[in-house]
């Protein structure tokens, strides 16, 4: 009896110490995980930003919800066209983002206005990627330290948005998606009112688009080294003619490859589709190699991410099975952002020289050699410097 | 560096045999081989070691809806069974068709396909209707041993049939293919594999169906409409978003299966205890949601590590023709190992450069998840297999069940092997599920 009571004794200590160490890795593993969703990242208005609005000033159904972004406008000193930028459509993709934050914290427009939304998937940016191994954070380098940043993941977070559909059944076309496409952003164009909320989104950004008449929305992304629509300009029959002049100058004047992807028709949900589908605006959507997002490559770091470098990826690259050229400076965050910059103001020199009535003329940001040469990190503003009323926590 | 990852693949794989060795189950091996794979890795800071808590939390979460679906579908299923569903349909079959064999083999190889399909797990298909259709198949004088091999081929592809094929819809997200056009490609191969194993392994022995009277009697008050309706709610919940998108609420499948399981509940004949049977459930389903737990820490940490990246750059580095040879050895092999990691692990970046170089993503993703089910009858794992072989109260030596199971299993790879190589050719029977 006594030794069937030790026995149980000794059961009741083993799931006792058992359920302890459950406690503390779950608190080891679940605190830097709240603490990553809840993280909010300084923005600072630079000279050119005359507003700050949430995205549920043109979609009610965000409001209260993680989803309400804010939207940063630039009005210029002079009339002209409008230009709409969005970054962070897939929060592993931050080429996007920090080209987005250099843009409203360092332009003043001279002509048109400027809407910049630097984390459209406001959700994503605070989830992570179960099983990516993805870092929750990256550090840029400036000349006064480091500034910090939240990596997400490319949907949004099942916390805001849950359950799944079997299928999504993209609206208005019926297409068929993958389930977890309903939390893609870049699949839920052109989105509803009364929809998922990542519905919602796409539908706030179409309202703005409508109700503003943007004349060119431009979506920023990264894509993979081995994805062949990478390195591009995906752009519908409206923005062809732009984006190909656009891929021709940058190739010829500032040297490097961008080129021109047909925007499926077929293919539903996507911006550069559904935008111009639906809206007055002429889309573009921007791509950059991301290496990091690449399946045969080494240990997800921050470095990698940051540099590009990565030696199963070179020797893929030496067996052509890469989709963009590859060699051991790999493809740096400095080039990534730079590329998007350049493109982005090209797009805007492109459509004022065919548009002359509606110009949209930006200065003050830098380009793809300034980038390259002097870092990301250069044109990022020291929040700490920055009137308390001059920050946005994003 | 790939020095450095190598190494840590080799901890990774010395901690699974270990923790093997030392009779620990599969899942709490794999969870050792991701521990000690986040602990080398943290010595090159892959990831640091202050970090290595968050990727197995993080990784954990990996599989949770996949993990909601088969527990909420495997308890809709119990339901059914315990209410006498099961045992009723099985008994209408052998009574109805008893006398034509074919179509007695027919209609128990469908009730078996049923619940796996329904819910991605073959080992649903075997907890709840394999040991009636085991006695059905004694009743048309099939030997325990081909009994068993029967019910292990016929629950693989179950699991592989549509609408919910676990390993394609991991391969889906994990590549943003979307989850469609699975339809015809794996219900029209799953359909013919399975009607050739039935009548392959069951059609022999002749010997004439008996009267039913040794199945369980019929549960008092059980009638065609008490069987049907909670799958009727199940699909109707199914089609009606299908057929009302904007209109219909999004409930998800676990919640589908839920109210469905409600359904079931409210109609049963006989009082079930609900609060004892869904404790049961987890009970019995513990092992199996514990390794997709598992799974996804192993895959968190391989990818934080590198390990991921090494799987995948070897297998996109081999020869073309090669990697085709392999399929056959190296698929079935990994799901014995990892069962459904497999599909993230090494499915993920196959299906990534095949699509690449120009081959049917969606085929080649039916193709392969043909294959894998055929791993879950290898060692170390062999979950299905020893369900198999529980069910049908086989007790004779694994190895021979396994024989018993050759030919389907060659006629599988052979078929799954054609769908991977010539799915280009076969992209029409994607257009027609679209």
């Amino acid at each position: 009896m006594e030794m069937r009571t030790g026995g149980v004794k000794r059961g009741v200590a083993d799931k006792a110490v058992l359920a302890a160490l459950f406690l503390a890795l779950a608190l080891w593993g679940g605190l830097p995980l709240r603490r990553h969703r809840h993280h909010d990242i300084p923005i600072v208005k630079g000279p050119g930003v005359t507003r700050v609005f949430r995205l549920s000033e043109y979609s009610p159904g965000l409001k209260g919800t993680t989803a309400d972004t804010f939207v940063f406008e630039l009005r210029g000193r002079e009339p002209g066209g409008k230009a709409l930028l969005i970054a962070n459509t897939h929060s592993n993709e931050p080429e996007g983002m920090l080209s987005a934050i250099i843009f409203l914290e360092n332009a003043v427009v001279e002509k048109g206005t400027l809407y910049i939304i630097p984390v459209f998937n406001n959700s994503g940016s605070r989830a992570t990627r179960p099983g990516d191994g993805y870092p929750l954070y990256f550090d840029i380098a400036t000349d006064w330290g480091a500034r910090r940043f939240r990596f997400g993941n490319r949907d949004a977070s099942p916390l805001d948005q849950w359950p799944d559909p079997d299928v999504y059944i993209h609206y208005p076309d019926r297409q068929l998606l993958s389930y977890i496409d309903v939390r893609n952003t870049n699949r839920t164009w052109p989105g509803r009112a009364d929809g998922p909320l990542m519905e919602r989104v796409t539908f706030g950004a179409m309202e703005l688009m409508r109700r503003e008449g943007i004349d060119v929305a431009i979506d920023i992304h990264g894509a993979e080294t081995m994805f062949p629509v990478t390195n591009c300009i995906v752009a519908p029959e409206s923005s062809v003619r732009i984006a190909t002049m656009v891929a021709m100058t940058v190739k010829a004047m500032e040297g490097f490859e961008n080129h021109v992807e047909p925007s499926p028709a077929g293919f539903r949900g996507l911006s550069h589709r559904e935008i111009g589908d639906h809206g007055p605006s002429l889309p573009f959507l921007l791509e950059a190699p991301i290496p990091f997002l690449d399946q045969p490559t080494g240990p997800k770091t921050v470095e990698f991410l940051l540099d590009g470098k990565d030696p199963f990826l070179l020797s893929l690259s030496a067996k052509g099975k890469l989709f963009v050229p590859y060699d051991e400076s790999g493809w740096p965050i400095e080039k990534r952002v730079g590329q998007h910059m350049s493109v982005c103001l090209e797009i805007f020199r492109q459509f004022s020289r065919k548009s002359a009535d509606r110009p949209i003329a930006v200065s003050g940001v830098p380009r793809y050699a300034d980038v390259a040469e002097n870092g990301v990190g250069r044109y990022l503003a020291d929040p700490s410097k920055a009137a308390p009323g001059d920050i946005v926590m994003n | 560096m790939t020095t450095q990852i190598i190494v840590i693949l080799a901890v990774m794989i010395a901690a699974y045999v270990a923790a093997k060795a030392a009779k620990a189950s599969v899942e709490l091996s794999i969870f050792a081989a991701a521990v000690a794979g986040g602990l080398s890795g943290a010595f090159i800071e892959a990831p640091p070691l202050g970090e290595l808590g968050r990727h197995l939390v993080e990784g954990s979460f990996t599989y949770i809806d996949v993990i909601l679906v088969f527990f909420t579908a495997t308890l809709f299923m119990t339901i059914v069974n315990d209410s006498g569903g099961v045992d009723y349909v099985v008994r209408a079959t052998l009574r109805g068709l008893g006398r034509t064999r074919i179509l007695a083999l027919l209609a128990l190889m469908i009730i078996v396909l049923v619940p796996g399909a329904l819910t991605g797990a073959g080992s649903v298909s075997l907890l709840v209707v394999g040991a009636p259709v085991a006695l059905a198949l004694g009743r048309l004088g099939v030997p325990q041993k081909r009994a068993a091999a029967i019910l292990f081929i016929v629950a693989g592809l179950s699991a592989a049939a549509p609408p919910v094929n676990i390993w394609a819809m991991i391969l889906c997200a994990g590549t943003a293919i979307p989850y469609v056009g699975f339809e015809f490609t794996l219900g029209i191969p799953v359909l013919l594999l399975g009607t050739f194993t039935v009548l392959a392994l069951g059609w022999k022995n002749a010997a004439g169906a008996g009267p039913a009277a040794d199945l369980p009697e019929p549960v008092p008050g059980m009638t065609w409409w008490r069987v049907l309706a909670p799958f009727l709610v199940f699909f109707g919940l199914v089609a009606a978003y299908r057929i009302w998108p904007f209109a219909t609420p999004i409930f998800g499948l676990s919640l589908e299966f839920a109210l469905a399981a409600v359904v079931a509940l409210v109609l049963s004949p006989k009082k079930i205890a609900f609060l004892k049977l869904a404790s049961d459930t987890v009970r019995r389903l513990l092992p199996l949601l514990a390794t997709m737990v598992a799974v996804g820490m192993l895959q968190q940490i391989m990818t934080a590590t590198g390990v991921r990246g090494l799987v995948s750059f070897a297998a996109i580095s081999t020869p073309l023709v090669l990697l085709f040879l392999l399929f056959p050895l190296v698929i079935p092999f990994s799901e014995g190992v990892l069962t459904y990691g497999a599909a993230a692990i090494l499915g993920i970046p196959l299906i990534w450069f095949l699509d690449s170089i120009g081959y049917h993503a969606t085929v080649v993703m039916a193709g392969l998840s043909l294959l894998w089910p055929l791993g879950d009858g290898l060692p170390p794992t062999a979950l299905i297999g020893r369900l198999s072989v529980m069910v049908s109260g086989y007790d004779g030596s694994y190895k021979d069940f396994l024989k018993a199971t050759w030919l389907p299993w060659l006629v599988i790879t052979a078929v799954a092997m054609a769908m991977i190589v010539f799915s280009s050719k076969l992209a029409f029977l994607v257009k027609w599920s679209m």
